[in-house]
């Protein structure tokens, strides 16, 4: 890779575009292998990437969200993958309370639609900013805020039946 | 400057959101501010996206780990450089076992029983060889655990 800095960038990039994938694809291995494509593509063509257009985070998150509606894309229209979201869940080194929490809020994940999860997982997980979320998923800037506050919302309901549902006897 | 009438009366939605996230105008902010003191409704909303925003934060939604992007980064260089010196190997093993077999056939001194018993010790232990290496293959791409590390 010619840019020296961009190889520890894009590893460091790599477990929140995993969680992006992951939550595209519903399915930790799926996810895996895109990110995995993603990596293979700017390898071979490190020169797409341009940095006077813009950081890199953003662009290489671009490059894997289109592997995913690529693989989308190939998918038969029934197969169903957001019931195995559960497959990414933490390793044994986290508490089992932790473990519970995760599992919940993965579980409350599912139940939104693909577009809602991704737009929490690039702010909220990966922490971009409005404007590099716009740049991901090529939308406008001003519709960004209106979009996560109603995924927010619909996953702050969720969560909420969810834990309402769990302290029924 | 901000009209102090509508303050109570106007709730914010999304620009909670914007709030906690640092992307609002000065202005916007104060009106956030301002309103979440009088309006209970909204401080709630507030403290609660707050709250949701910081455990999504602190979930662990991928659990791969940078090493296993440290080797999917090498892994073109590694395949190319592995996938050459394999077929070297292979070519060069090829070659030496034929003229091996070759010699070993066409020996005279060397008597028939002998030559079938020596191959079939060596064609033995050759099966036995690919039928291990097949399993490891097969279980290698379907094992869940190969990344757990000890």
């Amino acid at each position: 890779m010619k840019k020296p800095g961009m190889r520890q960038q894009l590893i460091q990039l790599g477990n929140g575009a995993h969680a992006l994938a992951t939550q595209m694809l519903g399915n930790g291995d799926d996810a895996a292998d895109a990110v995995h494509d993603a990596f293979v593509k700017v390898f071979r063509k490190p020169q797409a990437y341009d940095e006077n257009k813009g950081p890199l985070t953003p662009w290489f998150l671009r490059v894997v969200r289109n592997q995913c509606l690529d693989l989308i894309r190939r998918r038969r229209p029934t197969e169903d993958t957001v019931d195995e979201l559960s497959d990414s869940a933490p390793g044994p080194e986290a508490s089992l309370e932790v473990i519970q929490r995760d599992q919940e809020l993965q579980s409350a994940l599912t139940k939104l639609t693909s577009g809602q999860r991704e737009i929490i997982v690039l702010r909220d997980y990966m922490d971009l900013s409005y404007a590099e979320i716009a740049d991901v998923l090529e939308i406008a800037q001003g519709t960004v805020m209106s979009r996560l506050h109603r995924s927010r919302m619909a996953l702050k309901e969720v969560l909420g039946d969810v834990e309402g549902g769990a302290r029924l006897p | 400057m901000i009209n102090t009438s509508r303050i109570a009366d106007q709730h914010v939605g999304e620009q909670l959101s914007g709030f906690i996230d640092g992307e609002l105008t000065q202005q916007e902010r104060q009106f956030v501010t301002l309103h979440c003191e009088v309006c209970a409704d909204c401080r709630e909303n507030l403290e609660r996206l707050r709250a949701l925003r910081e455990r999504i934060g602190n979930a662990s939604l991928s659990e791969v780990g940078e090493d296993k992007w440290r080797e999917t980064m090498d892994d073109p260089t590694v395949q190319l450089t592995q996938g050459i010196g394999w077929l070297l190997f292979i070519v060069g093993m090829l070659v030496i076992a034929g003229i091996g077999l070759v010699g070993f056939l066409f020996n005279d001194d060397i008597s028939v029983g002998m030559k079938l018993l020596i191959f079939a010790i060596y064609g033995g232990l050759a099966t036995l060889l690919f039928s291990v290496l097949r399993q490891r293959l097969i279980e290698r791409k379907t094992d869940k655990y190969k990344d757990v590390e000890i």
